[in-house]
Parts: C-alpha cells; structure tokens; sequence
C-alpha cells in the first residue's frame, strides 16, 4: 500500500549514508507526505516522495549538527525510539554491512553529496532530468552538468582504485 | 578540456533527445573519438552499477514501524479534526486493516499514491499508450471515417468483439471522427476517435476482464481515464489536460446510463 517506499528507503540511504539514520528519515518523511504538509505537486508522486526525504535528510543533520553542539541527555531516544526500534540487527542490515565493501558501492558513499544524489537518482531510480531537478529543486542545465561532474569524479576513483589494487576489480 | 558536445551526448544516453537530436548526435559521435569514448564510459559504468550496487527493499520491520507511526500519528489532538471528516471513509471495508486509523489527509495522499504510481506489471497500459501513439501516425487513426453514430457503430459489429457507447458531442466540443479496431488485452478492441480543438481523443473499449486497475493514470504524458459499464472496460488516452478528458468521459459515462435506462 505504499509505493516508492523501497525508493524514498534506498535514497535515504544514499543520503544519510547510515541504515539507522535513513530508518529514521524515511519515517518521518512518510509521515510528513501522509499529513499532507508538502502538498502533491503535479502528478509525479515518486519525486514528491523523494523531495520530502531528502528535505527530512537535511533537518536531521542540521539537527545533529546542533546536538552536537550542545549535547544532551538522550533520554527522549529511549522512550519514543527504544519500543519501536529492532534492537537485535536484522539479518538485512548485516548483507548489508557486508555489502559496503564491494568496490562501488564504497566509492558511491565516498562522493560528495552533490554528486551522490544526482548519481543516485539517475543510475538507481532512473529518473529522468524534470524529475531529478524537481527533486533537487535546480534546473535541468544544472542536472546535466552535475552529473556529467559525478559520473567522471566516480569514474576517477575508480580508475584510482583500481590502479592501486591490483586485485581490485578493473 | 572536454568536447562541447559531451553534454548533448550525455543527454542522448540517458534517453532525454527526441528522434533528432538523437540523429545528430550519433553524426557526431561518427567523427568524434572523445565523445565515442564518452559513450563507451557511460555504458560501462551504467553495467558496473547495475551489476555491483546494493538494490536493498525496504525490511518488513521497518514498514511496520512505519504503519504503526501512522496510526499514532494520527491519534494525536491536531489529527482528530481530519479524522472526523475521515470517518465515513473510514467505515469503508476497503480501508479496513490496512488505514485503521488515519485521517483524511492521509487517506487523500495514499489514494494519491496508489492512483499515480505506475503499476509496472500491467502491460495493458503500454499497450493503450503504443495503441494512441500509433494510431497518431499517419493513416492510422481511423478505419472508419464518420461523424455519424449510426455508421461507426454497426462497422464495430463486424470488426471488433464489443460494442461500445457511440456518440457525436460535437456541441460539447467532442467530435465523432470515427472508429478503428485493435488488438489489445487478447481480444479485438474497439476504439472511437474523438476530436477536441487540436487533440485526438481515443477511447478504447473491451471485455471486462479483471477489476483493480487504476481510475487515472499519466504515462509518457499521455493521459489515461478507466471505467467500467455494463461488462465493458473503457479507457480513454489522450494528450489533452484532465479535464477536457474527464468532460468526455462523463459524457460517455452518461450516454451509457440513458442506453440502459431507454
């Protein structure tokens, strides 16, 4: 009953770059979309969807940010988030962990957010320009040159890697 | 210093070129070696991560921590307002289980989701996309050309295994065109041609074979209107905005009600 959750799920991985953070976010931006405070725009749920979770992505480090600031007791994590939350790691996040390693998606994690997300929207959810600059709210001039910039910044590390290990993957 | 192009060849590989543009880039990738080698690290790279990346679904924990957030959500103060108005919605069996609890608002986005995401697994909507786009082409659209009723419905009798609502709204700005068979969901369609301002409307008709498909639904820009009558399917596909679509399908959808009715 909720399409795009798998989406609106891995791009909050992408994005907070943690499985616990991206639970986190991709709640909230579910319950934000649900109450209807980002109203539907058009008629494109998927980039509506993602628009809110990155927007939710951004709260949570300006949230972190002050908290680290100013650190406080964490005594609100244990009652609100402590019932809901699996404590035991699934089995999920353990191929996921594992997963980390592989070559690309290591070096996926490792570029700067900019480029990550256009990568991101394009290589994995397969939107095309309109929706990525809808979701990034920049024009579609500036998807092309960012992900022209992201492909080669991703490829050069790649060439990199693959330079310095010889048993990497070529 | 890259090629001025790379940018349009990148364009041309991520499918955003029309048919021109596409032509024109393939000519320059003929006499440019950069560009070529530019596509080649493209493919590569879509391959690599398509092969290597971390394709992760959603853990069914995660989702019902979710639904369960959505219900708690919606029991607090500011939600019971909406909730209220939600309530004969709520009373629906439909809803039951999966939104026990939650307000209009959430209702109204989730009717949302569940009308514009697109249902991959139904090849019946590209199938009505091709049969528009086709029938654009030239000599396609029509196999029999007539602004009379009394012409387009008898000729479907013979060509199509259904037998559709004919009518010409020309005074609502709909014109009856014609009409034309086709193939689709295993069976011979019937398909009535409209014309509005500058726009061909198509409107599909064939046996009702299965529930569950979406009212309306927007792919490759065209638009998509569904509904049901007696024990045919209807889908209307057109270029048009919703609106001058929905007038048309009322207009049927009436038409029908005063068949059944007379």
């Amino acid at each position: 009953m909720l399409p795009h959750l798998d989406a609106a799920h891995r791009f909050a991985r992408w994005l907070s770059r943690s499985p616990i953070d991206a639970d986190d976010i991709l709640q909230e931006a579910i319950l934000r979309a649900f109450r209807g405070f980002d109203g539907l725009r058009g008629s494109d749920a998927k980039s509506w969807l993602l628009t809110i979770v990155r927007n939710c992505h951004f709260t949570a480090l300006e949230q972190q940010r002050r908290r680290a600031q100013v650190p406080l007791p964490h005594e609100n994590d244990a009652q609100d988030g402590g019932a809901l939350v699996a404590t035991t790691p699934d089995p999920e996040s353990t191929s996921m962990r594992r997963d980390e390693e592989r070559t690309l998606d290591r070096l996926m994690a490792a570029l700067p957010e900019e480029h990550r997300e256009v990568l991101v929207l394009r290589a994995i959810e397969e939107m095309d320009y309109r929706e990525i600059a809808a979701v990034i709210n920049i024009p579609i001039g500036t998807v092309m040159s960012r992900l022209a910039r992201a492909r080669a910044a991703l490829k050069a590390r790649w060439l990199k890697e693959s330079a310095g290990e010889p048993h990497a993957v070529r | 210093m890259p090629c001025a192009d790379s940018l349009r060849v990148q364009a041309y590989f991520d499918g955003e070129l029309d048919a021109i543009g596409a032509a024109e880039v393939e000519r320059h990738c003929e006499t440019c070696a950069e560009c070529r080698e530019l596509l080649r690290d493209l493919e590569l790279l879509r391959a690599a991560l398509r092969q290597d990346l971390t394709y992760a679904a959603t853990p069914p924990a995660l989702r019902d921590r979710i639904m369960r957030a959505l219900d708690q959500d919606s029991a607090t103060p500011g939600a019971r307002a909406v909730q209220k108005r939600a309530a004969d919605w709520r009373s629906r069996a439909f809803w039951k289980g999966a939104f026990s609890a939650i307000g209009a608002t959430a209702i109204a986005a989730s009717l949302a989701f569940f009308l514009l995401a697109p249902p991959l697994s139904d090849p019946l909507l590209n199938d009505l996309v091709s049969a528009h786009v086709r029938s654009l082409m030239p000599d396609h659209l029509i196999d029999v050309a007539s602004t009379d009723k009394h012409t387009v419905k008898p000729w479907f009798a013979g060509h199509t295994d259904v037998s559709p609502v004919v009518a010409d709204f020309a005074e609502q700005g709909y014109r009856l065109i014609g009409g034309r068979a086709d193939y689709l969901d295993h069976q011979r369609a019937a398909v009535v041609v409209y014309q509005h301002g500058s726009h061909v409307i198509n409107v599909f008709s064939w046996a009702a074979a299965r529930s569950g498909r979406p009212r309306a639904i927007t792919r490759n820009g065209y638009h998509l209107s569904f509904w049901s009558a007696g024990n045919l399917e209807y889908c209307a596909v057109s270029d048009t905005g919703w609106d001058e679509l929905d007038g048309l399908v009322r207009l049927l959808q009436t038409l029908d009600a005063q068949d059944k009715r007379g």
